[in-house]
Formats: C-alpha cells, sequence, structure tokens
C-alpha cells in the first residue's frame, strides 16, 4: 500500500506541552548555558522526539524524568547534548582570522616569549568541534617555529561538549571537504593519505590534547591551567547574556595578563563584557586582557 | 539493469553499489557488485561520501522505498513549523507529492552532506560586528547610492493622483528597459488582460496610473542592486525567489481583498534587507546563510545569532528611506512575524507567499527549511485549504515566463 494514500501526518514526535518545554529548556539552560528560545519548540520535539521512540517514553515530561534520575542518565545526557548542539567548525573556517592570529598574535607571542627564555606556550581552544581549529594552530606553530619546535614546550587544550565531536577530533580523519582552502604543500606536509580521508600526522596530534568540557562546568573551567590565547568561535552565539557574561570571566581568569582571546568573525562581546580591550585587525578583532 | 543514484542517509543494507566507489587516496574503498552492509554504509558516511549508484533492482520495494526517503527528505525541510496547523499539514502533503513527482522526472534529492562550500575568504564587511546597528547600515547605503532619477520622477507620479496616462508613459518611456520589461510584465498570461498591450499608455489605463507606478518602482529596485558578488549569492536564484513571492502576493492577495499590484511589489521586494547585508556584510551573510542551513535553522533566526537583527528589519528601514508606500514597507518589515504588527493582514499575505514560494522550490533543489508562522496570520490570509494546490499550479505556470520577462 502506498505511504501516500493514507492521510499524512506532519507530527512525527509527541507533542511538548507548555510546561515540560519550559521545565526541559530550563534544565538544558542549567546544565550547558545553551538557551532554546520558544520559537524553536517544534525544532526541539523534531530533534528529540526519534530519541523518545527509541527509549519507549511516551512524553518529553518523562523524558526530563529519564534524564535527572534514571541510572542511565549520564549516557542520556551525552546523546542529549549530541541532539541539541550544532558543529560546523569547517563552515566557520575563517582563514583571514586566522592569519590575523599567526601573524597579529603567535609570531610577536613566541618572539617576546623566546626573549624572555620561557619558552613554554599554551593555546586553549574552548569549542574546538571536530578539531580543525586546535590542528590549525599546531600546524600554524610548525610552520612559523620549524626544528626550533623541538625546544619549546607546547600545549593545546582543546575541549567540546560533545564526546562525539572530541571522538572525531581525536582521530584526526578529514574529508576533502575540510581542505578547500589548504594549501597542497601543508597538506602535503601535515596529512596521511588514508581511504577513508586525510589523516593528521602524530607531529601535529602530539600538540593537542582533546577533552569533553562544559564551559558552564564554572570548577572544571578555574581547574584549566591558563593560556596564553584562548579560542571560542562561533560557541558563545547559542549563549544568553548572562550565559555569556559568565563564559566571558572564566575566559577572562584564564588568560595571563596580556593574553588574548579570539571569537568567531561575526561575534561581539559588545554590550557584555567590558574587561577585555578590541584590538582591530584588518580580517578581525582579537580581544586583550591588559597587563 | 539500471542504476539510482541514493543518498548516503537514505542507503540499506542489501542494497547492491553499481559502481565502485574511490577512496579519497584513490583506491577502492567499497567495490561494486556485492551487497552493502550495515558497516558498509557506516564506512561511506564517515568518508563523507554523499551519494553513490545502486542497481534499481537491488532496492527490495522501490516504489516504497522512493515513498519513505522522499516523506524523509520534506520532512526535514518542516522541522520549524507547527505540526498540527492544518495549513502546513496540508502544505506539507503538497510538497511531498510535488518532490515525488519531481523525482520520477529525473530530480535527485540533495542529500544531507551535499554542502555547497564556496570560498569566501577575499571578502571583506564594510562594518566591524561590535557597533553595528540597522540604522547605520541603511544610512551608510542611502547617502552613499543615490536611486536613478527616474525613481524620483515615478514617486511624483504616484503621488499626484491627477497624473495623465500620457505624463506617466513620458516617465516610464524615457528608461527603455523599464519600459520594455513593464510591457512583457502585463503581456503575460499571468496578468490576464483580455488584449494585447503594446504601448505604456494603454498599460496605465487598463492597469491604473498607481498600480502601474508601483511595478515601475519595483522594477527599478531589481537594478538597484545589480553589483551583488556572484560566488556570494546566485542572484538568479534570489530573484527567482523573490518573484516567485511576488507570484503568490499576487494570487492571495484576492482572497483578502489586498490590492494585487502593491501586494506583488511587497512579495517581489520582500528580501530587499538582504541585498544590503550581501552589499555590506557580504562575509557575516554567507556566515548566516551557512548557519541557517547547517542547522536547519530559518534565515531570520541565524540572522538573529549572527547579525542581532534580521533582513526584515533592514529591508524596512531601507524602504522607508526610499519613501515606499507605507503598506509595502510594514509588509516587508513583518514578512516573518506577521501576527506582530496591528494591521497585518498585508505582512501575512507576504509571510505566507513567502512560505509558499520556499515549498514551490524544495522540489527544485531548495536548501532552506519552511519559516514557521503563526495560526492567526495563517488565518488572515483566507486561503481555504483546498486552493493551496490550485495557487501553487498558477505560480508554476507563470513563473519561468515572469522570470524571462523581468530578470
Amino acid at each position: 500500500m502506498s505511504l501516500l494514500s493514507g492521510s499524512l501526518t506532519l507530527r512525527s514526535a509527541p507533542k511538548v506541552t507548555p510546561e515540560e518545554f519550559t521545565a526541559l529548556r530550563e534544565f538544558i539552560y542549567g546544565l550547558t548555558g545553551i538557551d532554546i528560545p520558544a520559537q524553536r519548540q517544534y525544532l526541539i520535539e523534531n530533534r528529540l522526539g526519534p530519541r523518545l521512540g527509541e527509549l519507549h517514553i511516551p512524553s518529553f515530561g518523562e523524558y526530563l524524568k529519564y534524564l535527572k534520575f534514571s541510572r542511565e542518565k549520564d549516557a542520556e545526557l551525552k546523546q542529549l547534548f549530541e541532539l541539541i548542539t550544532t558543529n560546523e567548525t569547517s563552515l566557520f573556517r575563517d582563514t583571514k582570522q586566522l592569519e590575523v592570529v599567526r601573524d597579529k598574535l603567535l609570531a610577536p607571542l613566541l618572539e617576546s616569549l623566546e626573549k624572555s627564555g620561557k619558552k613554554e606556550l599554551r593555546i586553549w581552544s574552548a569549542g574546538c568541534s571536530s578539531g580543525e581549529e586546535p590542528y590549525t594552530l599546531a600546524i600554524m606553530l610548525h610552520e612559523l617555529l620549524r626544528v626550533k619546535l623541538m625546544s619549546w614546550r607546547i600545549d593545546i587544550m582543546a575541549h567540546d561538549l560533545s564526546p562525539a565531536m572530541i571522538a572525531k577530533a581525536q582521530a584526526g580523519v578529514y574529508g576533502e571537504y575540510s581542505f578547500k582552502t589548504t594549501p597542497p604543500d601543508i597538506l602535503d606536509r601535515y596529512f596521511t593519505k588514508r581511504p577513508e580521508g586525510f589523516e593528521i600526522k602524530a607531529n601535529v596530534k602530539r600538540l593537542v590534547r582533546f577533552a569533553t568540557l562544559n564551559l558552564n562546568d564554572q570548577a572544571a573551567v578555574k581547574a584549566l591551567p591558563r593560556s596564553h590565547i584562548v579560542f571560542c568561535r562561533n560557541v558563545i552565539i547559542y549563549f544568553d547574556t548572562e550565559m555569556k557574561k559568565k563564559v566571558l570571566s572564566g575566559f577572562y581568569d584564564n588568560l595571563v595578563p596580556g593574553g588574548h582571546l579570539v571569537l568567531g568573525h561575526a561575534e561581539t562581546i559588545h554590550g557584555v563584557s567590558r574587561v577585555f580591550t578590541p584590538v582591530h585587525h584588518p580580517g578581525g578583532i582579537v580581544y586583550k586582557r591588559e597587563g | 539493469m539500471s542504476a539510482v543514484r541514493v543518498c548516503t542517509e537514505h542507503l540499506e543494507p542489501g542494497m547492491v553499489l553499481w559502481a565502485n566507489v574511490s577512496g579519497m587516496d584513490g583506491g577502492v574503498l567499497l567495490g561494486k557488485g556485492a551487497p552493502l552492509s550495515a558497516q558498509d554504509i557506516g564506512l561511506l558516511a564517515e568518508a563523507d561520501i554523499p551519494w553513490v549508484h545502486v542497481q534499481r533492482e537491488s532496492i527490495a520495494d522501490p516504489r516504497e522505498w522512493e515513498e519513505r526517503t522522499c516523506l524523509e527528505y520534506v520532512r526535514r525541510f518542516f522541522v520549524f513549523v507547527n505540526p498540527d496547523e492544518p495549513f502546513f499539514i496540508q502544505l506539507f502533503r503538497v510538497a511531498v507529492r510535488r518532490v515525488l513527482d519531481a523525482r520520477r522526472h529525473g530530480f535527485d534529492l540533495r542529500c544531507a552532506d551535499e554542502i555547497q562550500a564556496r570560498n569566501v575568504e577575499h571578502m571583506s564587511d564594510v562594518f566591524f560586528r561590535n557597533d553595528l546597528t540597522v540604522d547605520k547600515l541603511v544610512l551608510h547605503e542611502t547617502q552613499l547610492a543615490s536611486f536613478p532619477d527616474i525613481y524620483f520622477k515615478l514617486k511624483q507620479v504616484i503621488e499626484e493622483p491627477n497624473s495623465s496616462a500620457r505624463e506617466i508613459a513620458q516617465v516610464v518611456g524615457s528608461d527603455v528597459g523599464l519600459a520594455g520589461r513593464l510591457l512583457k510584465l502585463v503581456n503575460s498570461p499571468f496578468y490576464g488582460l483580455a488584449s494585447r498591450v503594446d504601448s505604456i499608455e494603454r498599460a496605465v489605463s487598463l492597469v491604473g496610473s498607481q498600480e502601474l507606478s508601483t511595478l515601475a518602482l519595483g522594477i527599478t529596485t531589481i537594478n538597484f542592486f545589480k553589483d551583488i558578488p556572484p560566488e556570494l549569492v546566485d542572484m538568479r536564484v534570489f530573484w527567482r525567489h523573490s518573484l516567485s513571492c511576488a507570484v503568490f502576493c499576487k494570487l492571495l492577495a484576492d482572497y483578502g481583498g489586498l490590492p494585487r499590484e502593491r501586494m506583488f511589489i511587497a512579495g517581489l521586494l520582500h528580501d530587499a534587507g538582504r541585498l544590503l547585508l550581501f552589499k555590506d556584510l557580504p562575509y557575516a551573510s554567507v556566515q548566516a546563510m551557512l548557519y541557517a542551513r547547517s542547522n536547519m535553522l530559518p534565515l531570520p533566526d541565524a540572522e538573529q545569532d549572527v547579525f542581532g537583527f534580521t533582513h526584515a528589519q533592514v529591508g524596512q528601514r531601507l524602504l522607508a528611506e526610499w519613501n515606499f508606500p507605507e503598506a509595502i514597507v510594514a509588509a516587508v518589515g513583518h514578512h516573518h512575524d506577521a501576527a506582530l504588527t496591528p494591521d497585518s493582514a498585508e505582512a501575512a499575505t507576504v509571510q505566507l507567499a513567502d512560505i509558499l514560494a520556499n515549498t514551490a522550490e524544495i522540489s527544485a533543489g531548495g536548501v532552506y527549511v519552511v519559516p514557521g508562522c503563526s495560526s492567526e496570520a495563517v488565518a488572515s490570509v483566507g486561503l481555504p485549504l483546498a486552493d493551496i494546490t490550485k495557487v501553487l499550479a498558477a505560480h508554476d505556470a507563470a513563473i519561468d515566463e515572469l522570470v524571462k520577462a523581468l530578470l
């Protein structure tokens, strides 16, 4: 029988009641800082609905109980994060901004650190998605330092909320699509061709430490070692003002005096935080923590 | 035996590859001829291979599979609308039939991974995101560039109700391109005039002076935005969507007893704000579009996140600055939130027309989700559910010729 002969319905998920939506919204916000606006109610139904089906849970109220009290709640939270967060690093690759980072931040920083005799550099990639950003930074450092790299202690901490993204980042294998703007010689030097894609080489990989981290977890953020540069591109876009403030103050505390924060090209902290000094470069703005 | 193109997300174990699939290193990732296992399908997804060719004969129940995958495909475009609103349920059914039809006539579904990547790195925005407001953006534009003279002459004509057909014809006739397009427009079957019109003067007397001048204003605006970089956005696709929306506006105008030409122009210019964003914030515009596409968000939602305002607000301000008739300005400004305006029939008409245009585009490879719309706005347009198919058919019959006439 044809699927179309019956009366086709558009609803494919249980209906979320206003109370359930508010409770779910508050729960997700409290956990991740991600605020789901009211007009995305149908999107939430559509994204989470199939998961309810898999678990044979009849309503969103029951699902919330499952998230809070079930024995499987930790595993389920990971699933939930997967469904509500989005990942688009490769789409947001912003080479012009990265050139600013290389020429205006990294190069002078390496020089001054070398002069002061402290050849230690730490970068924090907060919201690294599938790893393109921290690997790009590691490659930049290789290119800038070449053989001198061996005498440096370099630590790139890379975090994401999503365990699936961290797994993908750790594997370090990327499809052709990720290399649209990569010069061929870089591809040759730092990647190995495999049937399933290009794999990042071990000498780049070892500069980066991946882990899952929730930026809303203030204790975990406080426990991180301090960094010279913090990257957080296209992450705070999901947060409301309250949460943005919280996260930005975490970055401020993490940065060494004189350190820099790099946000996504289209993001702003205007009206949210005054503690950073914006530094305009052609190609992008970076934010400085004054010394 | 025949081959059929299947998106990786629609592959099922047991299907047989029609040809070898190569891996990134040039070697064979999966060989043809053997039935695919679940692991094989996982491997294809891992390797970001958007689609493959499989043997049609290896699909267990091709008809059922085709319908199911079309259903799944169209559903993706409707994740943002109220699934209990009868209008959207009906629209969904119509869209599924259209996609199924198109597919049987050779339309390939756009696979989930087939996101177009464009190199936009050379573009730079005029503004830093820090201090950007709608006002700054619009004033920068209107102070910098001026509209062609003919625009102001037309404005005068519109504001002077006693202008004669001859006077209007003289103004319009001074721009040969404009006059030609206007004649093509009023002579199109969509316009439904009984006899052929071969002079602007005659067009004025048949269509009305206010109406014809409004049409002329709209067409002049198309010309104004000619210098958008083609790699940023395909302007033909953009104007085709605008024209689709205009056609739907005119068709819907009858249900609410609204002036047709005015609605046509409101539809044609409903996305004018996007043009300004392309011009001055090309890089951020692309980010907003990619953000919308990769997250299946309606564009205004993505813009709100990226810019802090939407193209509807920009369009409203721009058209107000250019002194367009107030009803058009308000309708353009609220074409994504019609219910929020007090006198909302016009805005609701543009909003619904935009939704119909988006729906029509699904079966032609469109990539944007259908934006939501409040039930009040849907109701205020007065389109009976039974007429949705009819309106879409009327649009389909008219659109290609209008694109030729006006673009």
